[in-house]
């Protein structure tokens, strides 16, 4: 089933955003990226993700949706700084990712919580290495990353006293402590059980569109990549590449209820269905063959 | 893990694992010691009562606390015991602040841990008695053979279980450590070493009892002084039980101190007690 009217080619899209702004650059260009692992006994290569070309505006939610595999999570590797594109760059801001940096936090789906520390000390390990924010008032902003994400009582608890999504509050609370103008989420809320999931999706929208962060959001779930997004860009695999861009186009706040009723979300999520189980249906063949 | 499977759901919900398993610290505590004593009466009815073996191969438990006793009042306690402790803590004092920096190493650089790993299990897996007749040579015959073989048999444990420790460190606390800005310094200090942490304590637990082991070994092999010359003296003029009664102090010691070490662990990495989640 095509739906041309819902599918918005890279190409229209960039020129679009651009127009749309007015700010002149995007805030993340991801230019011609691919990178390549390669394999030390065989000596080829793998070819984890080819040819990615997508912009993000100041203060968009982008979500990334793909099936397990297809480099989505290489992808904000490279734009966190922690992997080395094999060709083509990511620039933030105007200048090219060489490494981490303080302008972006990820969130991790094994949340990557320091065993050793306890919440207040996690949050803590947001700001403490960057020296700006490390003197006075750094209790205040920890305190407030804390009671942001509801976990106020908690800061004497080690991680391992927490449920999975309390966890993960954690790693949320770290994230957003030292104010990063970009935030990259790796599935956050894959490990979680389904029923935080849907709470903890709606306090995600909120606090991001309350404070107007920039932010990548990799997911492999349909429904939290429409509630989130400004706009989805689908990942397919083998090699792993852009196989669209959508906008959601649907009035924020949103909420899991009323969202379900919705008509273009029911229309989006039909269309990710198809695109998306086209990908299932070609992986689970390349795999048994 | 013994309390997760006993109280895991459908298993042993009946019995005397169930019972065990549903004891307090306190509970446990009494049932084993309970076990020792009746081990004790036991052994003291066959050997010391009713006479089915020969006490000088198994002196009875009463015999054995008479042999203390005799170990005491002869002052060869006091004349021995100080000279084992003072080898055991200069040797394990060594290998600790030998093995840690090395185990560091190691764990963190793969061409270091090539070259000095064969060696070191080498070193590891040779039985601590051949090393014996090397350490007289070197040492002498004081008490230098025996912090010899302290350290030897100490050290290792120690700088393999740290090594394992730094190489195991979780990839994604470490891609964690990176996204927050830590630098190669800041890496080490936040996130390896404190990862490290519970792998050097379990280290050090093994540490303690082989370096008792090395310890008796070297006294055993003909030093003049120390716990294990007292066992062999004992054992050779057929006072088997004061032999006991000094076997019976070295096992205190090698258990007394891997407790010590995990009262410090306890202080050090609280975040590794049990029982929490």
């Amino acid at each position: 089933m095509a739906l041309p009217d819902i599918r918005t080619p890279e190409t229209t899209e960039r020129s679009m955003t651009s127009a749309d702004t007015d700010v002149g650059t995007p805030l993340i260009q991801v230019r011609d990226l691919a990178v390549h692992y390669s394999h030390r006994r065989t000596g080829g290569s793998l070819v984890a993700i080819e040819d990615v070309n997508l912009d993000v505006t100041d203060g968009e939610f982008v979500t990334v949706l793909g099936p397990s595999g297809c480099g989505k999570t290489t992808f904000m590797n490279v734009v966190a700084g922690l992997v080395a594109p094999s060709h083509g760059q990511v620039l933030v801001d105007g200048k090219p990712v060489t490494g981490p940096g303080p302008d972006r936090a990820v969130v991790f789906q094994d949340y990557a919580l320091l065993p050793w520390r306890t919440v207040i000390d996690n949050v803590r390990f947001g700001l403490e290495m960057q020296p700006h924010l490390r003197g006075t008032g750094w209790r205040e902003r920890v305190q407030e990353a804390i009671e942001t994400v509801g976990l106020a009582g908690f800061e004497q608890s080690y991680p391992r006293e927490l449920s999975g999504g309390m966890q993960q509050r954690v790693g949320l609370a770290r994230a957003i402590v030292a104010e990063p103008r970009i935030l990259l989420m790796d599935e956050p809320l894959g490990a979680v059980d389904a029923l935080t999931r849907e709470v903890m999706r709606e306090e995600i929208e909120r606090l991001i569109t309350a404070t107007g962060k920039t932010v990548l959001f990799i997911t492999h779930s349909i429904e939290e990549a429409i509630l989130l997004g400004d706009r989805i860009v689908v990942f397919k695999s083998h090699p792993g590449a852009v196989k669209e861009v959508l906008t959601t186009g649907i009035e924020r706040p949103r909420s899991e209820r009323s969202i379900q009723s919705d008509a273009r979300f029911l229309e989006l999520r039909d269309h990710l269905w198809e695109a998306l189980r086209g990908e299932a249906t070609a992986a689970a063949t390349r795999s048994s063959s | 893990m013994s309390t997760l499977l006993a109280s895991g759901p459908g298993l042993r919900q009946r019995g005397p694992g169930a019972w065990l398993a549903g004891l307090s610290t306190r509970g446990k505590a009494a049932v084993i010691a309970v076990e020792v004593l009746v081990m004790l009466a036991l052994w003291q009815l066959v050997v010391g009562v009713l006479g089915w073996i020969n006490p000088v191969f198994v002196p009875p438990p009463l015999a054995i606390a008479t042999g203390f006793g005799e170990l005491v009042s002869t002052g060869a306690l006091t004349a021995n015991a100080p000279i084992s402790v003072q080898a055991w803590l200069t040797g394990f004092a060594i290998a600790v602040v030998t093995a840690i920096p090395v185990g560091l190493l190691m764990g963190t650089s793969l061409p270091v841990d090539r070259v000095t790993s064969p060696i070191a299990w080498t070193i590891y897996a040779t039985p601590s008695i051949a090393y014996q007749p090397l350490a007289k040579a070197w040492f002498g015959f004081g008490i230098g053979p025996v912090v010899f073989l302290v350290t030897i048999s100490a050290v290792f444990p120690i700088l393999l279980n740290v090594a394992a420790g730094m190489r195991t460190t979780s990839a994604s606390l470490i891609r964690a450590g990176q996204v927050y800005g830590a630098n190669r310094f800041q890496l080490y200090r936040s996130i390896y070493l404190p990862s490290t942490t519970p792998f050097l304590f379990a280290g050090l637990r093994q540490a303690v009892v082989l370096a008792t082991i090395g310890m008796t070994v070297a006294e055993l092999a003909g030093s003049a002084t120390g716990m294990g010359a007292l066992i062999i003296k004992a054992s050779n003029t057929y006072q088997t039980d004061q032999a006991y009664a000094a076997i019976g102090i070295v096992v205190i010691w090698s258990v007394g101190m891997t407790r010590v070490i995990t009262l410090v662990e306890r202080l050090v990495a609280p975040w590794t007690r049990k029982g929490h989640s």
